[in-house]
């Protein structure tokens, strides 16, 4: 793909027209109202300023990648275990996620015969012969799928805030408990994940933050000028509540495409994620060399595929369990991105660069939102217990590979 | 080996769907209508993403986990007629 902007589109959006951000903007919206609206700006700020210190170091050194930004600051074994935990686990969490919530709305909105559990099997299977497609082709359907989801919800909204049926003044109310609109407020932080940190963003790291800030401003607006705000923060699927009150039936459907393309775009962007972050741990010998062979396109997507074949046919959809897993993993990968945010500070401190006083406050905004995600959740416990637990088993797995390889350097 | 693999993946996911899209008994939407007014209950023991991602939930329904069937089927009379909606 030429065209830097679309490379970097297909890249950053993937996970931005996921499901599971559209349920989080659709619950954020019915808790804050039109209030959510400047906390979304601050979160995309908060992103794209962290995605520019990064980028910044990526410039102007040596270090291309974030594992060596990291490793710098904190060592070899800490950086490799980081970004383990950070993404691998959140890969096999969300596909679970994703395409059972995609399976049923195939199921429920388009052929009702056809069994959901079937359709989220076939999607996984379809999703993961696509990763073995050259990597010309591949972004090209990743750029088909984020392009189906944007252009969806941007249709739903733009129809959605011309013809609003509750009154502004209806939207601007305060919200209630603080505790719940804190909380809502803090989760907006999860929108972006993925969104600048592909070595095909260098220099555009903003774009999409600022992106998708347009469209979620637009799809609030919409969504809470035709649902009232109690529904739309108790439901578990806003955004077909909020389709279906916009344009009935024909919203539904097209709720529909963006759910099913907006999954297919999250879980090859996430793979993408993952297969350049192997790559990146292979070429500094921090794994074997086997897992990155052909660009990371032989090994890992197969092995992802069992682990959310597995995860999807024991029945963990179906299970409480897979959100506290899902939140857990999520908030994994935003400590990787402050770790790697507030390392990029360090590095460009040590070379003597002058750092702006909004890209050093934003790693740690970010960390205090990090913070107050796991203390306001009520499953904040096991939340703590499963990050630390997958802390010290991707700790372990770096540690042993380190062992192997330093034994295999001192072998003559 | 790097041919066949795509092909035994397909397989492996095909096989899979198939299994998944075998017979169950079931009720059908008129059915189930039908035997409302006659004091049938409807349970939800769907749970989890099950429950969450659908967007049909029958109106009167009451949500019971599939777990605790041994604790809540101690509520109903050996003669009412129950039905589970669990996907």
């Amino acid at each position: 793909m030429k065209s830097p902007i679309l490379l970097s589109l297909a890249l950053g959006c993937g996970w931005l027209f996921s499901p599971e951000v559209l349920v989080i903007t659709g619950n954020s919206a019915g808790n804050l109202g039109l209030l959510a609206i400047p906390f979304l700006a601050l979160a995309a700020f908060l992103f794209s300023t962290c995605g520019k210190t990064i980028n910044s170091v990526q410039l102007e050194s040596e270090r291309n990648n974030e594992l060596q930004i990291l490793q710098q600051s904190i060592g070899a074994i800490p950086a490799a275990s980081l970004t383990l935990a950070a993404c691998f686990p959140l890969l096999i969490l969300a596909a679970t996620a994703l395409l059972v919530t995609s399976g049923y709305t195939f199921n429920e909105v388009f052929l009702y015969w056809f069994p959901n559990f079937g359709f989220a099997f076939l999607l996984l299977g379809l999703l993961t012969l696509v990763q073995f497609l050259p990597m010309k082709l591949l972004l090209r359907v990743q750029l088909f799928c984020v392009s189906l989801a944007g252009g969806g919800i941007l249709i739903l909204a733009l129809y959605g805030s011309g013809t609003s049926v509750i009154p502004l003044s209806a939207l601007l109310h305060m919200p209630e408990p603080l505790s719940q609109a804190a909380f809502s407020s803090t989760m907006l932080l999860f929108l972006f994940v993925g969104s600048n940190l592909f070595h095909g963003q260098q220099g555009r790291c903003s774009l999409v933050p600022r992106l998708a800030f347009f469209v979620f401003a637009l799809w609030m607006f919409a969504s809470l000028s035709h649902v009232n705000p109690e529904r739309l923060a108790s439901s578990t699927i806003p955004y077909m509540t909020a389709s279906r009150r916009i344009l009935g039936d024909t919203g539904r459907q097209i709720m529909g495409v963006v759910v099913i393309s907006g999954s297919c775009a999250a879980v090859i962007g996430l793979t993408l994620l993952c297969r350049e972050k192997l790559t990146d741990l292979v070429q500094a010998l921090m794994a074997p060399g086997f897992l990155a062979k052909g660009d990371g396109r032989w090994v890992l997507p197969p092995l992802v595929a069992i682990a959310t074949g597995i995860c999807m046919a024991t029945g963990l959809a179906g299970d409480e369990i897979l959100e506290t897993l899902l939140r857990s993993a999520l908030l994994l990968w935003l400590l990787y991105y402050s770790a790697v945010s507030l390392a990029a500070i360090h590095v460009l401190r040590k070379e003597q660069q002058t750092v702006s006083l909004p890209a050093r406050v934003a790693p740690l905004l970010l960390f205090a939102g990090l913070l107050a995600v796991l203390l306001t959740n009520p499953q904040r416990s096991e939340m703590f217990v499963i990050i630390v637990c997958l802390l010290v088993a991707s700790s372990a797995l770096a540690a042993l590979w380190f062992f192997i390889n330093s034994e295999r350097k001192e072998t003559p | 080996m790097k041919r066949f693999l795509p092909l035994l993946l397909l397989f492996f996911f095909a096989g899979a769907s198939l299994l998944h899209a075998s017979d169950v008994p079931t009720v059908s939407k008129d059915e189930l209508k039908a035997q409302l007014d006659t004091g049938t209950i409807v349970l939800d023991v769907r749970s989890g993403r099950d429950w969450s991602s659908s967007e049909f939930k029958i109106k009167g329904a009451i949500r019971a986990s599939g777990d605790d069937i041994g604790k809540w089927s101690k509520d109903y009379k050996k003669d009412q007629k129950l039905v589970l909606y669990c996907a």
